[in-house]
């Protein structure tokens, strides 16, 4: 009888009342979102960025095996471009089992930092650590040289910057880097079913709105709401790409740590390849400030950047070791969160939510909404 | 585009002085010199500018410039750079807050030797 009396009421009302169940506050958040997709400039730090030749050559060369010092494998044995630039490994493998989860490579384009530790301040310096790393393609810049030079690609790579010969190991490396950086610019994830929603509030047409199923909905209203999911997911990649700790155990072993943002600075502040280095082309050094002004703190330790949540469906396992094995998990992971666990100086905002199941599908339904409808 | 809004919770004291120099900001010390603090848009994690003003005619040494979220003790990722504008403006470029809420301005200022702590909330939604 019950059900019957709601039924009615449905017709009833449809005619006057939309099936949008968010408050004018809510809506306002959730134009935050978007628009999608977001209009990116070139990166004025890499002279070839949006430049159609290096980009074709980045495709082909982050396809290649010739990327990796023994020819082993290419950019793509961990970054496959058939699963959405990562794999499905909870941890990341090529010559060796690596400590941590492939990032999936898309909408890269114009970030802060790069990396779980946020080790590099541009995509192109994000690009040339991975040729180098003993762990992934293990050259060195003499045999990325020898390489290139004797490789199909090097019309191409002459084509862009002139005689490879008389060009020193160190340029042609941030060179190639610089062309699979024009690539990676290039990937990003489409329009979703989010977005329509998302354009349809801001156009005031409640009836499209209407279409955006309503556990989505209310799992968007968790994720801005009692979940504080936002407080870190948020603007139109659902990241703030700043480093926190969500409770993710970071013990490799007994005796060692994955220490996130601490290594992470260690990292970029010891090296020659950031934005205000020697490398960069822009004269201006526009995005410098970052590397030059960024603190360093001791909860640093332990905390690992905002992944964004654009296309987040496609891209389990998830966190930085990959040890949650679906979306459901990590739900699950943030309802029991123990909040003894999260060290340093914690993160006040994470507690433990004790959602229901109705809560958990909700989210989840929200959290599929931001990948495309296979 | 929507853009995150930001507003100061109205604190006490009007200003007297200085109005178009932006809001004044609290300080806990009775004569204070007034400082007043002005602000654009401030977007979520995108470094914004902020503009800061010594109302009374005194003379400044040093200038600093912090902010935290009480609610959960996160401060700013990057430190501020302060440019003396000459007449008592300083500016505080890259700063950024890079999650939604309350923030506490924090701006701490030498006299000669004796050193003020004022500060303003700012709300960023
Ligand atoms: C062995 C597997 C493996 C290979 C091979 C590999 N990567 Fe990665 N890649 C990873 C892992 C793991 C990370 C995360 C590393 C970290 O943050 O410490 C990563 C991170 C990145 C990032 C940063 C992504 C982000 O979200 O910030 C970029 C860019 C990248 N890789 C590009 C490349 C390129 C270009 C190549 C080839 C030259 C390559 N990778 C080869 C596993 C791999
Ligand atoms: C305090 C900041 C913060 C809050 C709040 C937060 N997250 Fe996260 N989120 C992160 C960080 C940091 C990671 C990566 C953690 C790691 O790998 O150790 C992450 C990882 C994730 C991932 C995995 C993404 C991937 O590609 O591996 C998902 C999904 C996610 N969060 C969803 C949520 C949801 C849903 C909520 C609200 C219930 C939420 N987050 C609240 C910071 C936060």
């Amino acid at each position: 009888m019950k059900v019957l009396v709601t039924a009615a009421f449905v017709v009833l009302a449809g005619a006057v009342r939309s099936e949008v169940l968010l408050s004018d506050d809510e809506i306002q958040q959730t134009l935050s979102f978007g628009p999608w997709p977001i209009s990116l400039q070139s990166d004025p730090s890499n002279r070839v960025s949006s430049d159609t030749r290096a980009i074709a050559l980045g495709a082909a060369l982050f396809n290649d095996p010739v990327l990796s010092a023994d020819s082993a494998f290419s950019c793509a044995r961990c970054h496959d471009p058939e699963q959405a630039f990562t794999t499905s490994d909870a941890r990341a493998f090529g010559r060796v089992l690596v400590d941590r989860n492939t990032p999936s490579l898309r909408n890269l384009a114009g970030l802060r930092w790069y990396g779980w530790g946020g080790k590099s301040d541009s995509l192109w310096a994000a690009s040339l650590h991975p040729i180098i790393e003993e762990q992934e393609m293990a050259h060195s810049k003499e045999s990325l040289k020898a390489a290139i030079s004797e490789s199909i690609y090097i019309d191409d790579f002459e084509a862009i910057f002139g005689d490879i010969q008389i060009q020193d190991p160190e340029l042609v490396l941030v060179n190639t880097a610089k062309t699979l950086s024009a690539y990676l610019e290039t990937l990003a994830t489409g329009r979703t079913q989010f977005d329509d929603f998302r354009d349809a509030l801001e156009n005031q047409d409640l009836a499209a709105a209407a279409n955006y199923p309503e556990a989505a909905q209310r799992g968007l209203q968790l994720f801005i709401g009692r979940g504080n999911c936002v407080f870190c997911h948020n603007g139109p990649r659902f990241s703030n790409n700043e480093f926190h700790d969500a409770g993710v155990p970071y013990f490799l072993s007994e005796t060692e740590v994955d220490d996130g943002r601490f290594g992470g600075l260690n990292f970029l502040l010891s090296n020659a390849y950031t934005l205000d280095g020697n490398w960069s082309d822009d004269a201006e050094k526009q995005g410098a400030w970052v590397v030059r002004s960024v603190r360093r703190s001791h909860s640093d330790f332990g905390t690992f950047r905002t992944p964004s949540l654009r296309g987040v469906a496609e891209t389990a396992p998830y966190m930085h070791d990959g040890s949650l094995i679906d979306l459901d998990a990590v739900i699950r992971h943030y309802s029991e969160i123990d909040t003894e666990r999260l060290h340093a100086d914690g993160e006040a905002i994470l507690s433990e939510l004790s959602l229901s199941e109705q809560e958990i599908a909700d989210l989840t339904a929200f959290l599929e909404s931001l990948s495309k409808v296979p | 585009m929507i853009r995150w809004v930001v507003w100061f919770l109205v604190s006490s004291g009007a200003a007297v002085a200085c109005e178009t120099a932006g809001q004044r900001m609290s300080s806990e010390i009775q004569n204070a010199p007034k400082v007043h603090v002005a602000l654009d848009e401030i977007r979520l994690s995108q470094p914004f500018s902020i503009l800061l003003t010594v109302c009374d005619d005194v003379a400044v040494s040093e200038v600093r410039v912090d902010a935290i979220m009480p609610a959960h003790q996160h401060g700013l990722n990057y430190a501020p750079k302060i440019t003396a504008l000459g007449d008592r403006v300083f500016r505080a470029d890259n700063m950024l807050f890079h999650m939604p809420g309350l923030w506490e301005l924090r701006v701490d200022t030498n006299f000669g030797r004796r050193s003020i702590s004022y500060t303003s909330d700012v709300v960023l939604k």
